[in-house]
Formats: structure tokens, sequence, C-alpha cells
């Protein structure tokens, strides 16, 4: 079993977010860590063989918070020898004090919020850091000991150039992170960065320079020696993120917190977004409904399995997915996968279905081809 | 002001017909409701939605009828009791037929004018047929209640273009029922009784039909002469159709059987016929035997205006198309229709409309009342072509026209229009039909209304030009470019001899059909750039590479390319984003059934309909 704990609070709301994050509610913390222990004892039992604190930024939590919290999980769940243990932090919030302080409490996975190295870009999207305070932070980090840094980068800025991406993946790789997560930037309605891009304040994204900008990341890092095993992440030999490969490869999990999810036995459960909602929920110990609480029909369970497990490079084996859902899965899809084929997205290698270099970056057309219906 | 012509000889209240003509959001249904409500029609608390606009009144077996007349009782000043009529007008020009029918069951029209917008485009234009029609017109002013209300400048504005002094008009608010009291004071003292008798042979105006399920064809008719009772047999003047009286009565607003009708009254009548094209509006109804000798006035079906091929975008919904086609056109005897087929498009129906609002109407509701999605394509007329092998071929799909190294002679059908407008117009509208290869014959002076204005002055031009340029956007255009307010009529006068070259769209190298058009030689070439250039916003860009060109014969004369899409991707998937990822890949999916598939090119059907609205 995995666990996810969701910390949904931030210093200030980025440029281009719409995640579940409340800014400037500090002050809500300790009685949204109470919260979550209750919840957390509704849940307990499993044994876990990894655990994720995400955000918002889960680096505003004190070192004594996260401890006290970390001892409370391990007091309900088995927490596995050698589980992987993430936090995600935001370099403008970390010191050599706190990620000593982390280390010691036992967070053996850092992932870094860096978005980019270029100030200009960093100033766009609204980050509190600067780029040196990334190489600052990725440097403290590995003082304390944490050997296993994942680096979180966006490209498809707009008016971002390939030359600016090239730079930016070059001064990352340069500080060698075991882990890189690359994402091209979803422009979401509402944020303050759409509007300025529909007010023609900046410039509107171009998809091309996109799609170039990933297929140069993609030949930088190989040659670079990282693993691309996801469409937007990669990594150093065995430094796969356990977590995540979880979700991809449909294992069961839990998530505790505000819009954590859950997916267990085709059961996928979702908490409330609302920080307020959740408080209150757990403030007389109720038990929380969840916000939204589907029971996968086996073919949409079979779709999901197939579209989540082509994320990865290695693609699926066919066999095996069949198998556990009792059908024959290049029978079932056989027009699918030959257009896909045809169309240069997909190809079958040794018992394996995967995207190609241009399926992944087509992957959404690929995908809903695989739904039911 | 009673005469004795009021209804001589039958107990009878004194009766006023007459319509609300009005702008649109000018306030027409609100002074309907507030004449209902205090007539004592129905209560306040009775008149739901607007009682004219959505009247969809439903009785214990579910049978819906919409109200277009509705009899109001109302007790003057005098003593007396009236029975006023209000028939309702249909709201846009395109339907101005059904105008013009409905204002013929009238004597008056209260004409509503907005206190702050003053006199716009349909109010003019519907005035205009209300004046031919020799009706009372009081002026009305609405909405004197509004803080931005002007009814000083109106009243000037309606001096000096239509010519009445402002203590003709009236100042209402039909919202507040300010000065409506009064209105109605004036409806039974200024709009004149009924002309007509009750002992002469029946003559009724049937100036709006309708289905219903259980009752056929519902008639609404004004009756100018005799009486109608249940079980009368009748006869249609114009269309022959002859019927039983089911039922006859009035609306008060819900359907209300009476007695009998007689001269002077509205109400309808049950025929049990089984579709509105049997009874067509405009027709006049008399007995079968010892009927009217003539009717009431001349009728002429309205005329298509505007042509457009229909066709499903996926083709197993042929079947779902035609019935939904059928049931459409019970209620709506102005849309014709025929079968056509398409190499690429399949099979479908060639369709005439009204006008291009018409056409939109149409297909937004056999959209959605039908759940289809259709390709509206761009329109053809028959061309006569002459081969070189002295073979005469009618072709009407652009497709089937013959290669031009084969062809001897095209002829196409030319129309004589008549565009009556106010004098001011002229020149756009000139400029209009010459750009529409048409060729001006003359031009007759209609005369001036009451005391002139500014928009008095009306004349009908005519002009000569191939029905072909008249088929898509001309009649919107000659609307635009007169504010409304000029008409358009036409007469079929020929074929002549025509200099005609097919442009072909071709789409990743497959010639579409449903884009192919014929067109002057010497047009080609900017027709084929501003559709390829049109076409290449329209299509998404695709997996592969789409050249998009215009051809004629084998020529190309216009190239766009559509780059293949590089970039279709969802950066993060993570556990919380599982389920919304798969929300937005079945919308993707059900986005591309609005697609139609050609040559492997996914186009949107949307992009069909822009296409056609290029002139």
């Amino acid at each position: 079993m995995s666990l996810y704990i969701h910390i949904p609070f931030c210093r200030s709301k980025c440029r281009y977010c719409s995640f579940t994050s409340y800014a400037r509610r500090e002050a809500d913390i300790p009685t949204y860590l109470k919260a979550l222990k209750r919840e957390l004892k509704q849940r307990a039992g499993d044994s876990l063989r990894s655990l994720y604190f995400g955000g918002g930024t889960p680096s505003l939590l004190k070192a004594g918070q996260l401890g006290d919290l970390l001892e409370n999980v391990a007091s309900l769940f088995n927490v596995e020898r050698g589980a992987e243990i993430t936090m995600e932090a935001n370099p403008g919030t970390v010191d050599k004090a706190y990620l000593a302080a982390i280390r010691r409490l036992g967070i053996n996975r850092l992932s870094l919020g860096v978005q980019s190295l270029n100030d200009r870009e960093l100033k766009l999207l609204g980050r509190i850091h600067t780029a040196e305070e990334a190489a600052e932070a990725v440097k403290m980090a590995r003082e304390a000991g944490l050997d296993n840094l994942n680096m979180d980068l966006i490209y498809g800025l707009p008016g971002q150039t390939l030359d600016q991406w090239r730079e930016t993946l070059g001064e990352a790789v340069r500080m060698a992170p075991e882990h890189l997560s690359l994402y091209g930037l979803s422009l979401e309605e509402g944020t303050p960065l759409e509007r300025d891009i529909q007010n023609k304040l900046l410039p509107a994204l171009d998809p091309d320079t996109s799609a170039d900008q990933y297929e140069l990341a993609e030949d930088l890092l190989t040659a670079q020696g990282y693993s691309h095993y996801e469409i937007s992440n990669w990594a150093k030999a065995g430094r796969e993120s356990r977590h995540n490969l979880g979700y991809w490869q449909s294992q069961p999990y839990i998530g505790i917190g505000v819009a954590a999810h859950s997916f267990i036995g085709g059961h996928r459960t979702a908490n409330t977004s609302d920080l307020d909602k959740y408080l209150a929920a757990f403030a007389n110990d109720s038990q929380l409904l969840p916000e939204m609480d589907e029971m996968l029909s086996p073919q949409i369970e079979l779709a999901e399995t197939v579209i989540l497990g082509l994320r990865l490079g290695e693609g699926i084996d066919t066999d095996k997915i069949g198998q556990k859902f009792g059908v024959n899965l290049l029978s079932r899809y056989r027009p699918q996968i030959g257009e896909m084929a045809e169309a240069g997205l997909l190809e079958r290698t040794g018992g394996r279905l995967k995207l190609t270099r241009r399926g992944r970056l087509l992957s959404n057309e690929v995908f809903w081809r695989f739904l039911p219906g | 002001m009673t005469t004795s012509s009021d209804n001589q000889g039958v107990e009878q209240a004194p009766i006023r017909n007459f319509c609300i003509i009005a702008h649109i959001d000018h306030g027409k249904s609100t002074l309907a409701d507030r004449l209902i409500e205090l007539t004592g029609t129905l209560r306040r608390e009775d008149i739901g939605e607007q009682v004219l606009d959505s009247m969809e009144l439903e009785r214990e077996r579910g049978i819906t009828i919409k109200a277009k007349a509705i009899r109001l009782r109302y007790r003057a000043g005098d003593g007396r009791a009236y029975r006023l009529n209000l028939i309702d007008t249909p709201g846009h020009v395109d339907f101005s037929y059904e105008v013009s029918r409905t204002l013929a069951a009238c004597e008056g029209a209260l004409l509503v004018i907005d206190a702050t917008q003053g006199i716009q485009a349909q109010t003019l234009a519907n005035t205009y047929i209300a004046m031919e029609h020799n009706l009372e017109v009081i002026p009305v002013v609405n909405k004197i209640d509004l803080p931005g209300s002007e009814p000083g400048r109106v009243l000037a504005e309606i001096e000096s273009v239509l010519g009445y002094k402002p203590n003709q008009v009236l100042l209402i608010s039909a919202k507040t029922g300010q000065g409506v009291p009064q209105l109605l004071e004036e409806i039974t003292k200024r709009i004149p009784p009924p002309q007509g008798s009750p002992a002469k042979p029946l003559r009724a105006l049937i100036f709006d039909s309708r289905y219903d399920a259980y009752k056929g064809v519902i008639a609404y008719l004004r009756v100018v002469d005799g009486r109608i009772a249940r079980g009368d047999r009748l006869r249609l003047m114009g269309q022959g159709t002859e019927l039983e009286v089911l039922e006859v009565g009035y609306f008060a607003p819900e359907m209300r059987p009476e007695k009998e009708l007689a001269a002077g009254d509205v109400g309808y009548i049950a025929t049990g016929l089984k579709s509105v094209g049997e009874c067509h509006v405009g027709d006049t109804v008399t007995t079968t035997v010892d009927g009217a000798a003539r009717t009431l006035i001349g009728y002429h079906p309205p005329k298509p205006m505007v042509f457009a091929g229909i066709y499903p975008t996926q083709p197993e919904d042929y079947q779902g198309l035609r019935d939904a086609i059928e049931k459409l056109s019970l209620n709506d005897a102005s849309l014709s229709y025929e079968p056509e087929s398409s190499p690429v498009l399949g099979n479908g129906f060639r369709c005439g409309f009204l006008g291009l609002l018409h056409l939109d109407i149409v297909v937004e509701r056999l959209e959605r009342e039908f759940s289809l999605a259709l390709v509206v394509t761009v329109p053809g007329v028959k061309f006569l072509v002459t081969t070189t092998g002295a073979q005469k071929l009618t072709v009407v799909n652009p497709s089937d026209f013959p290669d031009p190294a084969e062809i001897e002679k095209t002829e196409e059908p030319w129309v004589k229009i008549s565009v009556i407008t106010p004098s001011g117009f002229i020149g756009p509208l000139m400029e209009l039909v010459m750009a529409s290869e048409g060729s001006y014959q003359h031009t007759e002076y209609l005369g001036q209304f009451k005391s002139g204005g500014e928009l008095g002055q009306r004349v009908r031009l005519e002009y000569e030009m191939p029905l072909r340029a008249m088929l898509t956007t001309f009649y919107d255009q000659l609307k635009s470019r007169s504010r409304g307010y000029a008409s358009l009529d036409y007469e079929f006068i020929g074929y002549r001899e025509a200099k005609l070259v097919k442009l072909d769209i071709l789409v990743n190298e497959v010639a579409v059909d449903a884009f192919s058009r014929i067109v002057p030689p010497e047009k080609a070439h900017e027709a084929g750039r501003a559709m390829v250039a049109r076409l290449k916003e329209l299509i998404p860009r695709q997996l592969f590479k789409v050249p998009l060109q215009a051809a004629v014969g084998g020529r190309i004369v216009a190239r766009e390319d559509i780059a293949a899409k590089r970039k279709d991707v969802l950066a993060k998937c993570y556990g919380g984003d599982v389920t919304r990822k798969r929300k937005l890949l079945e919308k993707q999916k059900e986005g591309k059934k609005k697609m139609k598939s050609i040559g492997r090119v996914e186009v949107p059907k949307e992009a069909f309909l822009e296409v056609m609205k290029l002139s």
C-alpha cells in the first residue's frame, strides 16, 4: 500500500496554479494536523511501501510538526523497512537546519519545486524563490544527506525559446539530481497567467515550440544517462519514484487530507477540496463523506489500467493485463492498436505495447481510443 | 362609436380585432400580459411566463396548443362590454409572409415603440405592412417608467418618420400598467369594428395553423362573413382541401369550444387534417355547399429564399434525419425538402427556407429536439449543360458537372427580383445586386405615407439576376444593407447562357463535393483562396499534414497546408488526476462524433455551414 498526505498550504499562490492550495492560512496548520491524525486513525492498518507528502507546500510544516505526523503514521501503519518517504519542498522555504532535521526524521526523498532556473521566468510564474536560491537548496540538501533528489521543471512558458529551455535544463543537469519531472505548462482558466495571455500582455503558448522543447529534453537527458521511465519523468538507474510508479501500475493507494484521492480494489474516492469543510468534519470526529466516490466498472478499470500503463516508458505487458481482466488485449483493441501503430504512435515489441517518441507527445490521441463505448 | 354594422342580428358584444407590432424587446409580450390582466381574462398570478410567447397549455389529456389569439372581455367607459381579440404576430421579418396574413385578420394594430430606443427596423417594416392592409394604427410609446426614457424625443421621431402628432400617441408602461387603461379605451374608440355580415356565405381567413396529435390541424381563423358551427363541412378555396369541423371555439387563452363563431370574430376550428401542409396560412375557408365565390386575399405559398443541403454526420443517422424533417414539417409549412445525395456526404436532403434565420432555427431544432449531428452544405441550382456531343444534361450536383472540355454550352436559371425599400437604401442595394451579377431593370416609386417622414418614400427596384447568386447570403445582405426595411420577392424567368466553371475543394487530396461551387471563371481564384483560408481556420490539426486545395478542372488555383499536430498530452497524471483525465479524454472522444471523416481528415460539422456562408 502507498500513503499520500496532502499539505494544502502555501506562502503565496503561484500565477499558474490551479491546484488545491491555500495561501496565507498557515495559522490553520495545527488544526489541520489534528484533523489529519483523525483521518489517519480511520484509515489505519496497512503495510506501507511508500509515503508521500505533497501539496501545496509541505515544507511549510515545522520539523517538529513533521516529526509528530510521521510518528503518528508509524504508530497506525506498518512502515516497511526501506519504504520510500518523499516530501515536496519549495526552495524558498528551506534552510540547512531544516533539511538536516527532516532527513533525520526519515525523509529519504526530496522533491524540489524548482520550475525554472531563469529568474525572469520565475517571476512570470510568480514563484517565491530565485534560481540561485534553488541551487542553494540543492547544495544544502546534499549536505544534509539527502541523496535522492527530484527537480520539477516547467517548459512551454509563454515566450520561452528553445535556447532558454536548453539553458535551464543544462543548469539542472549540472546539479545532478537523481530524478527530473518536466511538465509542459497547462494554462488553467481563472489563473493570473491565463488572464495575462487573454489580455495579450503575454504571448500565446506555442505548441510546436513546446514539442521541440520536450524532444530536446528527451535527447539531452538520455545522453546524460537518465532513463525516460514515464511521459514526464526521468530518473537515474534505480531512482524512479516508487510512489508514483504505483499510480501508473494501478497499485492501490490511500490519500489523506484535503482533495486527496484513494484507490482500493477498483474503488476510487476523493476528499473535499474545501479546507474549511475538511476541518469542520474532523472537528467533531465525524465521518468525512467523500466528495467523489466511484466504483469502476471492469471496462473502465481496464481502460484506465491500459492508459496509465502506457504512460510508462516500458509500456504495458499485454498478456499480464489481459490475464488480470480475462480478455485478450490485442484482439479487444485490435483496431485501435492497428490505427495507432500505422500512425507511428504505438509500437509492439516482445509482448509489450508502448508509445513511440511521437506517441508520447500525442499520447491523448492514443488514450481516448482505448476508452469503452 | 359603435355602428349598426357591429355584428347585426347576433347576440354578441361589439368586436375589435387588433395585433401588437413591435421591435424585439420593446415590450410586446409585457403589454399583452397587462391587457390580459386588466381585462380580467387571467389573474396576475395565473399569468405564468408571458402568455403569448410561451403559451403551451396542457389539457387533461396532455394536449399542448400554442395560443396565437386571445379573446379579452372589456367593459368600456361607455358601459358596453367589448370583445377584444388580440392576435399575435411572429417576431422576425424572415416570416413576413406570416406577419402579413396575421395582419389581414385585424382591423387595427398597436404599434409599440420603446421610449428609450425609439423607432427601429422591425417597427417600421411591420408598420409598412400594417398600412398596406389599411389597419388603424395606434402608436404607443412604452417603458416610460424607466429612468433613461425620453418620451419627448421619441414622440418627435414618430411625428417625423410616421407622421403621427403627439396627441395621437399613447404613453404607457406595460410593466407598471400606467396608461394601459386609457389604451383599452382607445382600442374601442379608434379601431373600427369588423365589416362583414353573418348572413352572407361563409368566408374565413386562416391566419395560422398548428398540428395537434389528437385533433389534427388546428386552423386559426378570422371569420369575415357567415358563421361556423361544429359539424359544418368546409372547403379551403385555394388548396381545395375539404374538412369537417370537429370543434369550433376561441382562445381564453386556453382553447374553449363554443357553439359557433360568427362574422367579425376570431377563433379556431379543429379540422382533423393530418398536416399543416393541407391547411395553408392565407387560404380562405368557406362552406362546401353554397360557398363564397371569391377568396379574401390572394393566396401564395411562402417562397423559399435560401436553399441548403442537410446531411447527417454519421450515415447511420439518415433514417433519424428523415423522420425528424418529416415531423418538423408537420408544423412548418414553409419548410420544403426533397432527398438528395452526395458522394462524400452520403444521403441527405435539399431544403428550402424563408431565410438564413429560418435555416438556423430549423437546423438547431433538428439537432436539439431529435439529437442529431448535422452537416449543412452549399446549395445548388439546376443547370442545363449541352455537351460537345449534343447531349442535353440537367446537372444539380456540382460533381455531376462534365469536364470543361466536353461542355458546349451551360445555361442557368434566372430570376426577376423585386426589392421594395425606402429610397435611402437604393445605393447599397444597387451595389449588392451588381456584385451579385444582377442587371438593373427599372425603379417604381410607391408613394409616401401619411405626411411623409424620412423613410416614407418607398421604391420598388426591379432587377434580373442568376438564381445561383441569390442562394445563400444575398437575402441576409439585403436585410442588413437596408437595416431590415427592404423586402424581396422573385420569380423565375427562364434559362440563360452562362460562362461558368466548377470550383472544387480538395481536402487531403479528396474532392469534397459538399464544398464544390459553380462560379464565373474570373471569380474562381478569389473564391478558391477564400475557401481554403477559411477551412484552414476551421479544420483542427490532424495526426498528419493536410493539404487544402482549390481547383478548376485539374488546375490548382489556391492552396493552404494544415501542419500536423505534434502535441496533445497531459503532463501530470498522478493519483488525484486520473478521474479528471479520464473525463477529459471522454470529452475528446465525444467530440470526434461531431466530426465528419473525409479522406481521413476529421472535419467539424460547423465547417460546412461556415464555408457555405462565404458568398
